[in-house]
């Protein structure tokens, strides 16, 4: 990237709508040459791509979090750095927020921004699939759609508002008691991007698994689930030596990639490593906090 | 909108000011064309945080910004903080400590710090980490940064009122 890609970058123009109506009938308008703009880090490594007309989103008050009956509600132009600061009642999604790059680009980044156009790197793709997130979508209706994330990732959620639809905030269940979370994020650095990303959520009851979630990024080429993992926790005990098989299995889901100079057999060891971590943390959390 | 050029307005260190950009022009172009010139250009990439700015009090990249972002919002750089005349409190201590080698750096990890200071009431080791982790020396080895500032975070501990002691008896206490 030469000093001059990075002092102006291909953009035609930059439009503050006032409403999410206006915002919607703009880009609609505008088509392939117009872009939604949360954040807009991610934007900045794309210095080759006409951008067309930014839209900004970003004063259309979707910016918040709160408790709304069974689910926390994030609005879609959320920086990351405000999901890391609250704390609600069995709140999870701090802990992944603060793995994410550095104090200024959570500062920036939003969650909408983070999900929305889904980069190989994308941590929070990983964790919603896990925690069974939905998506609300405003498309020009009365009521928001609600996409579930397994609908959501089945692929680049970019293709999804190509034609002006918006994220309009992500609603994630409030964890109920017997219900744990525990994601790992493996990087060579505090602020690098992610080698592998994995997360979890169990139900326990009497120590046995009643319902289960996992998830994995980074190191296959798009976020997923991982069913055999799942089949093979479902119904059994909570025990380090059931976590070791289940994770064993996730070959069978994906096929890991070599990442920033480390083999795919690498990758691959980590992964379960990690998924094993993610287990025992979310265990911890459904036995430690039934309240 | 006039052709492919912008008008943005917000709060420079604390004056109001009205620039004509383009829509893609970062703000770290235009704060340094504009004379804010102790806003580094680094990585380019939001990496090193050479281009550390407070946007309505908040540490960000001033590299990976749109200066369009800005409008309507408070920015602030290094300038605000101190002068080659009148040193900051951190900057002081910089010097004191020996913590400047090339200083390419430091008007970035100023601007961190003082996000901090402005911010936060507690100044535990994991918070100063977190806030200072995007900037990044390649001379130092941080250590003389982090003895200046823990220096002038002490004080600051030391400077808040000590919190009242509960009262558990004489008069007019409930038994």
């Amino acid at each position: 990237m030469t000093r001059e890609e990075v002092n102006v970058q291909k953009i035609t123009g930059y439009v503050f709508p006032k409403s999410l109506k206006e915002a919607r009938d703009v880009l609609r308008k505008l088509g392939p040459k117009g872009m939604p703009l949360a954040g807009g880090t991610a934007l900045h490594f794309l210095p080759d791509k006409p951008l067309g007309t930014v839209v900004d989103i970003t004063r259309l008050g979707l910016s918040y979090i709160r408790q709304e009956g069974g689910f926390f509600a994030i609005g879609a132009a959320t920086p990351l750095s405000d999901i890391q600061r609250y704390r609600g009642p069995r709140w999870a999604m701090h802990e992944i927020c603060r793995r994410i790059s550095t104090h200024q680009i959570r500062n920036v980044s939003t969650i909408g921004g983070n999900i929305c156009r889904v980069f190989p790197w994308a941590d929070l793709p990983v964790v919603l699939l896990a925690m069974n997130a939905r998506m609300m979508v405003y498309n020009g209706g009365k009521k928001d759609e609600e996409v579930p994330a397994d609908d959501f990732f089945a692929s680049q959620p970019a293709r999804r508002f190509a034609g002006g639809d918006l994220l309009t905030a992500v609603k994630i269940p409030v964890l109920k008691a017997g219900h744990g979370f525990g994601s790992v994020k493996a990087n060579l650095t505090a602020a690098a991007f992610s080698l592998v990303t994995v997360a979890a959520l169990l139900e326990l009851k009497d120590e046995r698994i009643r319902a289960v979630r996992a998830a994995a990024g980074s190191a296959i080429p798009f976020p997923r689930r991982l069913p055999s993992v799942e089949a093979a926790l479902l119904g059994k005990e909570a025990v380090p030596e059931v976590f070791r098989a289940a994770a064993a299995k996730a070959g069978d889901d994906v096929k890991w990639c070599r990442q920033e100079g480390m083999s795919a057999g690498y990758i691959h060891d980590l992964a379960e490593v990690s998924l094993v971590d993610a287990f025992e943390r979310a265990a911890e959390f459904a036995r430690g906090r039934k309240d | 909108m006039k052709g492919n050029i912008n008008t943005v307005s917000f709060i420079l260190n604390g004056q109001r000011k009205t620039f004509n950009v383009e829509p893609g022009e970062k703000l770290l172009a235009l704060l340094r064309r504009e004379g804010c010139r102790g806003t580094k250009y680094g990585c380019g990439q939001g990496t090193c945080g050479a281009c550390t700015v407070l946007l309505d009090g908040r540490a960000v990249y001033a590299c990976l910004l749109f200066a369009m972002q800005a409008e309507g919002r408070e920015v602030r750089t290094i300038e605000s903080v101190g002068t080659f005349e009148n040193p900051g409190e951190f900057q002081k201590e910089l010097v004191a400590a020996g913590a400047v080698q090339c200083g390419y750096c430091i008007p970035g990890i100023v601007m961190s710090a003082t996000a901090l200071m402005k911010t936060e009431k507690d100044f535990d080791e994991g918070i100063v980490k977190e806030y200072m982790d995007g900037n990044l020396c390649r001379c130092t080895g941080y250590e003389k940064i982090w003895v200046a500032l823990r220096r002038v975070l002490d004080r600051k501990a030391a400077e808040k009122p000590a919190p009242k002691a509960a009262k558990t008896s004489g008069k007019g206490a409930k038994q």
